[in-house]
């Protein structure tokens, strides 16, 4: 009896702080969505469905396809990228396994505005790669390769990348390499071996890759801000922009909770897909 | 090895009450603004001469303060620096406290010029620190049209080479000029036909950005953009070739002030504050490092002569420039859909 | 065992020249791909010894940045907090995510998927709507705004990072142990201090330096939640990045990549032993 009522004692930090700091701000939220913003600030305790009738506009719908196909296009080429890399460093012999491991940790854990300003540096209008190119004289007016949807498109990339590489190389690795063996001894060919096999034990890595990738990029709104040259507008932005321009609270509290359930949605297939409670490689 | 883990958990755990001491009971005075706004010099000196110990905080945006301020409920800050549509609500919500102007003698070193506005007409509440006018600059080695005004900018030849503020107020403020309305306008027709014709501006517009606009204009990214004062000063800083056009169809106006929250909790070293910045000197040296408008008269002697035609502007200009102001419900939200739908449309 | 089993994997002799080769070819995308991750981050620090001002060009060697970092006061006092608060609220996440993973593979009660997926919400929901419900949620409640705020908002996103990677070490664990020692007459306190907390430290330490690390980076959540006396080092840099980059900021990432590395370095370590 004592045992049980121990292990009560254990959850109920988490259980009451959950409940306070994480379920009470999303039950705000939720209140917030249903209410009408006031005329000049704030908001006024009146019920209304406006704001998420004001989603079903076509400017606002539009704002969300847009993003579903920037987190579409981001999440397959992450995984056309990240795939093999993780694919190939599971393969790897132990030691250079932790090393490379640590490699694609460090940039990971990296303040990404910085890593972001970097690029910039490089590819701006008289960057240094425009210089360089000038100076062999293959080019001779700017290239404009910044503050377009392509520049947003492989910051994204670039920023969540890592995601998948990791997704992919934790399910790769626990991968029983002998059934690959045993199919090429039975006389598949090295594709057939994996496609029927390898691809079939990785997807679990890859399904939750694709989750890390595709529910944050419909969300980051600095790398549309900074690369797109604010022209790109996300939900994100579109949040942002709400909260820090029209000043209304409830228009985004309703796009936060339409993003939530989107989201939701998406890890609860992923769960019924691979009957499993972890996303690999989340760590 | 276990015990070793363990033992680094602890030491992980000891070094934070030693680490978070507490500060004594002394003189504070908490600035809440942008970043880089007031001049370093100038709160060291004020640090020196007062003994009171300035917290200097920052906000990026208006709303953000205001929501920060309304949830202190006009308390925990003692000097707010901020924009003037953004004051008007402010003061409107009752947290902006009534300013003590014995305790401010140089008070009356205040240029009349800037003062009256729409969001403190009887001059109650504010100090005017950064006056504005948005203007258009471009690099004539580029341009090949001639600019005259916000309609310039639509010209087919500058396709992909305009910069623009990533305000919607602003953006939209261009459209309106253009078809001879107020900024201001509730008008949701007049509102409609602006955004019809900012649509057939997107493919120009090549960034949208509050900040270091101008840094784009300077790095060849863009041939020509619409700039806040600061801004402009600072274009033609890093390249005097620039030219800087005043918009035929009229000028908009802005100006950042600062205030005191009604709850302030140290409201007499804020006072002390405004009355030290309002000095002559102090007020030059302000002008000269955050590149607006001098609201200063008893500055404009201390200003460097390079300075002071582009610091001070006639008397004329000033009643010419129209503020953005908050406007109705209806009008916001239609505002807020063509701006989406403009940046839809871009790129 | 899992090794014994890797080893057993390896492609019989045979076709060890071919490959070999094929690998060579992996090596190739792998490198490359790294070299591209690491490309901004060496040219941020490339020019933080930038003697021009303007990032463009180069004008020569200098260590001046980093001498003007140390003299900049509010700098320095905002990176006293961002390390404060990393280590307050990695403890608080270290505290509560063990403690919660722990008692959560003990027992199965209705609400437990919910609470898990509650716990997790954080990590998933976009920055800015949690920075903007924990400000108006905080004031709601009458906190006063500051360290304690700080603490508490960025407590809430890194408890999942503890609390997911104890509950993965945890699977790992076999409960015999356990088991063992209960049969042996100790009582539930011993277990769970001798037996169960060294097995699973390592996950804890490396789940802490995790949430250490995020909160050192976190700049929406922080904006939001901290009032008017505390500023923190990632605010700052990104309010910087907006007004312009000065090398000064450079200089700075630099130091912080040389903690980031610092910190993976212990945490690679810490994952190492799992094995």
């Amino acid at each position: 009896m004592g045992r049980k009522s121990n292990n009560w004692l254990l959850i109920a930090p988490m259980y009451i702080f959950t409940l306070l700091f994480v379920a009470g701000p999303l039950i705000y939220m939720l209140v917030l969505s249903f209410l009408q913003k006031a005329d000049v600030w704030g908001v006024e305790f009146v019920f209304t469905l406006k704001n998420y009738l004001k989603i079903g506009k076509q400017v606002y719908l539009n704002t969300f396809w847009e993003s579903i196909k920037l987190a579409f296009a981001t999440t397959a080429l992450t995984l056309l990228i990240g795939y093999p890399f993780g694919y190939f460093m599971a393969k790897l012999p132990e030691k250079r396994k932790t090393l490379f491991m640590l490699l694609i940790v460090i940039p990971f854990w990296t303040n990404a505005l910085m890593r972001m300003y970097g690029w910039i540096i490089l590819f701006r209008s008289n960057g240094l790669i425009e210089q360089g190119l000038m100076a062999l004289g293959l080019i001779d007016d700017s290239l404009k390769m910044l503050y377009n949807y392509k520049a947003v498109l492989a910051g994204m990339v670039y920023a969540l990348l890592p995601f998948m590489i990791l997704s992919v190389y934790s399910s790769a690795e626990k991968m029983d390499w002998t059934l690959v063996e045993a199919a090429k001894d039975l006389g598949a060919k090295s594709w057939q071996a994996f496609v029927t096999i390898t691809l079939k034990l990785t997807l679990p890595g890859i399904l939750s890759g694709v989750i890390l990738v595709f529910i944050p990029s419909m969300g980051l709104f600095f790398i549309a801000d900074i690369l797109g040259g604010g022209k790109i507008m996300l939900v994100g932005n579109l949040i942002q922009n709400q909260l820090m321009s029209t000043r209304d609270w409830p228009f985004a509290a309703a796009l936060a909770v339409i993003l939530m359930l989107f989201t939701t949605l998406f890890i609860w297939g992923y769960k019924k897909i691979t009957h499993s409670d972890e996303l690999e490689g989340l760590l | 090895m276990k015990k070793r883990v363990l033992a680094l958990m602890l030491a992980f755990m000891l070094a934070i009450p030693m680490l978070s001491s507490c500060g004594s009971k002394q003189e504070e005075l908490n600035i809440y603004t942008w970043e880089d706004y007031v001049p370093d010099s100038v709160v060291e000196a004020f640090e020196k001469e007062t003994g009171i110990k300035v917290n200097y905080t920052n906000f990026q945006t208006n709303e953000e303060m205001l929501s920060v301020l309304s949830n202190a409920k006009g308390g925990d800050y003692d000097i707010i620096l901020a924009s003037d549509y953004i004051i008007n609500i402010a003061i409107q919500e009752g947290l902006v406290g009534k300013l003590d102007k014995s305790q401010i003698p140089n008070f009356e070193n205040i240029d009349p010029l800037y003062q009256g506005f729409f969001y403190d007409e009887a001059n109650e509440y504010t100090v005017p620190y950064a006056p504005g006018i948005p203007l258009l600059v471009y690099d004539p080695a580029k341009v090949d049209v001639e600019i005259t005004g916000y309609e310039s900018l639509w010209d087919p030849s500058l396709e992909d080479s305009v910069a623009l503020m990533d305000t919607e107020r602003v953006v939209m403020g261009m459209a309106l000029k253009i078809l001879g309305k107020s900024f201001n306008t509730e008008n949701l027709e007049d509102i409609q036909a602006a955004g019809d014709l900012l649509m057939k501006l997107a493919p120009n517009v090549r960034v949208l950005s509050n900040d270091q606009t101008q840094d784009y204009l300077l790095s060849g990214d863009v041939s020509a953009a619409f700039l806040f004062t600061s801004q402009v000063v600072l274009a033609l800083q890093g390249n005097p070739n620039l030219e800087v056009v005043y918009p035929k169809e009229g000028l908009g106006f802005g100006c950042d002030a600062m205030f005191v929250p009604v709850n302030a909790p140290n409201a007499s070293n804020a006072h002390k504050f405004l009355n030290y910045i309002l000095q002559g000197e102090v007020g030059a040296e302000i002008s000269t490092q955050v590149w607006y408008l001098c609201a200063n008269k008893a500055a404009y002697e201390y200003l460097p002569a390079d300075f002071q035609d582009s610091l001070i502007i006639s008397a004329d200009s000033v009643p010419e420039g129209e503020f953005i102001q908050n406007i109705g419900t209806a009008a916001t939200e239609l505002h807020n859909e063509i701006y989406t739908e403009f940046k839809a449309n871009l790129d | 065992m899992k090794r014994y089993e890797l080893k057993n994997s390896q492609p019989p002799a045979v076709r060890k020249r071919k490959s070999k080769e094929k690998l060579r070819l992996s090596d190739w995308y792998l490198y490359l791909l790294l070299a591209i991750m690491y490309l901004p981050i060496l040219i941020v620090i490339l020019y933080s010894f930038n003697a021009s001002k303007t990032s463009v060009i180069w004008g020569g060697f200098t260590l001046d940045w980093y001498g003007e970092l140390f003299h900049d006061r509010s700098l320095l006092e905002s990176l006293k907090n961002s390390v404060i608060l990393a280590l307050l609220s990695s403890s608080v996440a270290g505290i509560v995510g063990t403690l919660g993973a722990v008692g959560m593979a003990r027992v199965q009660f209705r609400s437990k998927g919910m609470l898990e997926y509650l716990v997790l919400v954080p990590i998933m929901i976009p920055e800015i709507i949690l920075g903007m419900v924990f400000m108006a949620f905080f004031s709601l409640l009458g906190l006063p705004f500051g360290m304690t705020t700080l603490v508490l908002g960025h407590s809430a996103f890194c408890v999942p990072y503890v609390y997911m990677q104890v509950k993965a070490r945890l699977v790992g664990i076999d409960k015999s142990y356990a088991e063992a020692a209960r049969d042996l007459g100790a009582r539930e306190r011993q277990v769970f201090f001798d037996i169960t907390l060294p097995l699973i430290a390592p996950a804890i330490l490396s789940g802490m330096l995790l949430s250490f690390a995020m909160s050192l980076d976190d700049v929406v959540i922080s904006i939001f939640v901290a009032g008017a006396r505390v500023s923190t080092l990632p605010v700052k840099i990104y309010t910087q990045l907006k007004t312009g980059v000065t090398p000064e900021i450079n200089a700075l990432c630099t130091l912080m990549l040389i903690v980031t590395v610092v910190l993976v370095l212990i945490s690679q370590r810490l994952q190492r032993k799992k094995m």
